[in-house]
């Protein structure tokens, strides 16, 4: 291992290297795009090991037909090979004229598995069985069958590596119907980009204390004289609709919300310097993603609770406010924070 | 029916699993008459209980399992062949290899090894029949193997079987065509390394020696010897004798070939004269792996079979210099008045006078007593006549179930049992012959046959298999004398023949309509003499006379190979202009609006490229506002389209993609 360690990489595993590289050359020819007609320019066909089975399989046959002269080997010899070239048609014909169409892409967290859905589109009268999809790096083959002139679905997982609004990876669509003698594939590199937030943090610590808020703590206690105990209380309006406790409001036709313990007695601000973790501004790199991990987690702590809270990344500061939309444009400073991934 | 509901609620690795071994069960089938007996009963079983575990979906046998299995079953066909090479220890090990095989289906690779497995067994079944139901047989195989394969490949949800057999139909159904070139112009090739002799083994014909009994087997048996097709008339059924190999030596109750106590220089040429108009004839030989070629009596020259060399032997017989390992067509022409043999007594003579010592007393002892008889006066062919005038009027039958005879054969067909056939008859009248000092042999071959009324081939069967005597006279040679004739005249010279019991449906067919069955079994033959001379004869004769109707002058194989490479190039080529038509070919409707973006364009107007129709439609609209008439029916006409793609399936009401083409011209476009 010493003496390998002084080798650069390509000399260690040349094919390894030569096939990335290739890989890469590959992909970075295709014109990214968020429709893909297949065509006999972007399908690519090879036989596969079974395929090369096949080949030697009826070269003995024919050898076996030609020595003892068995004119019934030849017809079947020959029926085998015809059917597999019309396999081979076939094969080719599952994905040529079939359309990638890449539906919108929700946000997703850094690390967390992330689905992209693919719609496969035939306008083609007789049903094109099973074409397997996959992120070009990826291992788990998603199946389908696309019925005739219609379309089918497919969901295909990636984890996100980085944060930002990051390209989606490519993916790779293939066949080996019907015979399995060949394989079909295609290489597709999508033009959408998906919005990866920060990891949120695992466990993080409590919220930081608010800075109070003028008739904050009044309004708490006006709440509290109110008799209402246990974190219920009577549903007011402006509650969000997910402090509701709908099984009260199932059986006792009662609208009930969850009463929140910090009632806005104070402003929530959550601030990129005030994380308690270290931070060398302006540095990049894991102290800072450690702060935004925890950042993201409190946005979606404090958004969970119902608070309003506003965001401070540096110069960036987003007003106090609660709701999805907020949330959203919070989680979305932070993924592009640094303007990470372009 | 709970077993049929649980059949349909299969989970899917079961049923394919199931389907599988069916297949594989179907395949083999045809094996288990002719694999060692252990063989079939180890398939049966294991294919049974692979069946048990998968209906069950208990887990499968471990490797050792297997593994002992397979040294078991390797020892055990050592054991039966003496050897693991040769075809039909082959045959032995593929038929285990695949049915152990079934017990190891994991991954897809083992699908795949059992797949290929099968169709070598597939074409190991063709080493023993390539007949019609063998051929429709193996092509269900293959369909079957097909759809399995195919379902393989369907890794969605539990399609039903019927749709991966529709497409394995589909394949085979294109694949046809390819496979028809392929077969009609692949060159024939010798071939290319010695074939195993047990090859030849196996296959039921005459019989190079005779022992009483050996042709009652022919007789049981109903397939197709030879046919023949004359050219003009053919003669009366009573002189078509074929002949075959010539037993003259007899060594206890067996008839051997002539072993000669003389030296070749001594022996006898054939001598063979003929007179009259030949008859002309082309014979198709089924194989019987005998270097033997039948001829009706008598053949001068050789029959032309092409490839074949033929010579005739001394008595007559022509036979090849290697065996008829597979359908054999070949012209003959044959003269029905001939003489042949030494026409003076000679010393070689004596070979035909040798009978086994101390057998057959009493036919010895009448044949003195005959000699002796003044009457006759001791002249050959008195006593020769006497013999027959005994078997036409001694109460002698004829049976194809005559029993064991012992060593004195003669004795107990004369005396004794007074019965049997054409083998037994045959022997025991040259026996006396002999005795009586009349030189005398046995010619085996085939006799009679029947014209097929559909194809107008004439057919000889196995149980067309016969024996006769030729005996010599001074001054004539060898004649030809059939004593089976003398007992039973019916055997020879028309169509009735002993019949074996047959089958129930068989007989009752017979009973009820005999001209139903007997048309019923001439078209079946006849359509397995199509098969025969189409499919199993095409040889590179013919294909060369393919090419020749083609319009080669003078084709050789490679001429073959040229047309073939042409053919793929002609593909190809096809081919290729078919990728560049599909590359151009654009989505009819997206050319229609290629071309209204056009017409928009021409006028001035900016048309973003893959604008939609709406986008279109506004831009009419801003350019011509919407009172316009001319704007009004664009407008129709472009949303018209929009509907077309755009719509709900069925929502599209009656907008046709067509229509809209034909108004195209008819529009008021800018100008």
């Amino acid at each position: 291992m010493a003496l390998a360690q002084p080798f650069p990489r390509f000399l260690r595993h040349p094919a390894r290297h030569v096939q990335a590289r290739f890989r890469h050359w590959l992909q970075a020819r295709l014109t990214p795009r968020d429709v893909l007609l297949l065509t006999q320019r972007n399908v690519y066909i090879l036989p596969t090991r079974p395929g090369l089975m096949l080949a030697a399989t009826l070269l003995v046959l024919l050898v076996a037909s030609i020595n003892y002269q068995l004119n019934l080997g030849y017809l079947l010899t020959f029926l085998l090979a015809g059917s597999a070239l019309v396999g081979m048609h076939l094969c080719h014909g599952t994905l040529r004229g079939l359309s990638l169409q890449m539906m919108p892409v929700e946000p997703t967290f850094q690390g967390a598995s992330s689905m992209v859905s693919v719609d496969l589109v035939s306008e083609r009268k007789r049903v094109r069985h099973g074409i397997g999809m996959r992120m070009l790096e990826g291992e788990h083959w998603v199946w389908t069958d696309v019925p005739s002139q219609g379309r089918s679905s497919v969901h295909v997982a990636f984890n996100p590596q980085q944060r930002g609004l990051i390209p989606i990876p490519a993916l790779t669509a293939e066949t080996r119907f019907p015979l399995g003698t060949f394989r079909v594939w295609t290489v597709w590199r999508p033009a959408s980009r998906v919005l990866v937030y920060p990891a949120p943090e695992l466990h993080p610590p409590p919220l930081p204390e608010g800075q109070p808020l003028a008739g904050g703590a009044v309004q708490a206690q006006a709440r509290r004289a109110s008799g209402e105990f246990d974190g219920v209380r009577a549903y007011q309006r402006g509650d969000p609709l997910k402090l509701v406790v709908w099984k009260k409001l199932a059986k006792a036709d009662e609208m009930v919300s969850r009463d929140t313990q910090q009632m806005q007695r104070h402003q929530l601000w959550l601030d990129l310097t005030d994380t308690g973790l270290p931070l060398s501004l302006p540095g990049r790199g894991a102290p800072l993603e450690r702060a935004l991990s925890r950042l993201c987690a409190w946005v979606l702590q404090a958004d969970r609770q119902g608070l309003d809270f506003g965001l401070r990344l540096g110069a960036q500061e987003i007003r106090p406010a609660s709701g999805e939309a907020h949330k959203r444009r919070c989680l979305e400073a932070l993924a592009r924070y640094g303007n990470a991934g372009g | 029916m709970p077993l049929l509901e649980r059949l349909r609620h299969l989970p899917r690795d079961t049923r394919d699993t199931l389907f599988l071994l069916l297949v594989i069960a179907w395949v083999l089938a045809p094996q288990f008459g002719r694999l060692p007996l252990w063989c079939t009963a180890l398939t049966i079983a294991v294919l049974g209980w692979r069946g048990v575990l998968a209906w069950r979906a208990r887990p499968l046998p471990s490797r050792w399992w297997l593994l002992g299995l397979l040294v078991l079953t390797i020892g055990a066909t050592l054991l039966t062949h003496r050897t693991l090479l040769g075809r039909d220890a082959g045959v032995t090990l593929l038929v285990v290899l695949l049915t152990l095989k079934t017990l190891e289906l994991r991954a897809r690779r083992d699908a795949f090894v059992v797949f290929f497995l099968s169709f070598f067994t597939m074409l190991t079944n063709f080493f023993f029949s390539q007949s019609l139901l063998t051929a429709a047989a193996m092509l269900v195989a293959l369909m079957g193997l097909l759809t399995a394969l195919v379902n393989t490949h369907m890794p969605v949800g539990k399609p039903p079987l019927r749709e991966a057999a529709g497409i394995a139909l589909t394949m085979a159904a294109l694949g046809a065509p390819i496979m028809l070139v392929l077969f009609m112009l692949f060159p024939r090739l010798a071939p290319l390394w010695g074939v195993p002799s047990d090859a030849m083994a196996g296959r039921s014909g005459l019989s190079s020696t005779m022992e009483v009994g050996a042709i009652a087997e022919l007789a049981l048996d109903d397939s197709i010897a030879m046919r023949i097709r004359f050219e003009g008339l053919p003669p009366p059924q009573s002189e078509l004798y074929f002949r075959g190999p010539v037993l003259s030596t007899l060594q206890g109750r067996q008839w051997q070939p002539l072993r000669s106590a003389f030296p070749p220089r001594m022996q006898d040429a054939a001598g063979l004269q003929v007179a009259g108009e030949p008859i002309r004839y082309q014979v198709t030989l089924e194989p019987n792996n005998r270097p033997w070629i039948f001829v009706l009596d008598a053949a001068q020259d050789a029959p032309d079979a092409r490839s074949m060399s033929m010579r005739m032997s001394a008595q007559l017989q022509w036979t090849t210099d290697r065996p008829v390992s597979d359908l054999l067509r070949y012209s003959a022409q044959s003269y029905t008045e001939f003489r042949h043999g030494p026409m003076r007594r000679t010393a070689a003579l004596q070979d035909y006078l040798e009978l086994p010592p101390g057998l057959n007393p009493r036919t010895m002892t009448w044949a003195s007593e005959l000699r002796r008889d003044p009457a006759l006066g001791a002249d050959p062919a008195r006593l020769m006549d006497a013999v027959l005038q005994r078997l036409r009027t001694g109460d002698y039958s004829y049976t194809l179930e005559p029993g064991v005879y012992g060593p004195d054969t003669a004795d107990e067909f004369w005396f004794d049992r007074r019965t049997g056939f054409c083998e037994h008859i045959a022997s025991a009248f040259a026996i006396m012959m002999r005795s009586l000092d009349i030189p005398a042999r046995i010619v085996t071959g085939y006799q009679g046959g029947e014209a097929n009324a559909v194809d107008g081939f004439w057919t000889l069967r196995q149980s067309d298999a016969h024996a006769w005597v030729e005996v010599w006279f001074a001054g004539r040679g060898w004649i030809r004398v059939d004593p089976t004739a003398a007992v039973a005249p019916g055997r020879i010279g028309s169509m009735q023949r002993l019949r074996l019991p047959q089958g129930v449906v068989a007989s009752a067919m017979q009973t009820v309509n005999p001209q139903i069955w007997a048309n019923l079994r001439a078209t079946w033959e006849a359509l397995n003499n199509g098969w025969n001379q189409w499919i199993l004869n095409y040889n590179q004769s013919k294909q060369l006379d393919l090419l020749k109707d083609i319009g080669f002058d003078a084709p050789s194989w490679e001429d073959l190979g040229y047309v073939l490479l042409a053919l793929v190039v002609l593909f190809s080529l096809l081919g290729a202009l078919w990728t560049l038509w599909d590359r151009h070919r654009h989505d009819p409707w997206l050319h229609l609006l290629e071309r209204a973006a056009r017409n928009l364009r021409a006028a001035g107007w900016t048309v973003a490229p893959g604008s939609p129709p709406r986008t279109m439609a506004q831009l009419v609209h801003t350019h011509w506002g919407g009172q316009d008439s001319r704007a009004q029916a664009l407008t129709r006409w472009l949303l018209a389209l929009e509907t077309l793609r755009y719509a709900r399936a069925g929502a599209t009401g009656s907008v046709r993609l067509s229509d809209l083409r034909r108004e195209f011209s008819q529009l008021p476009w800018p100008k």
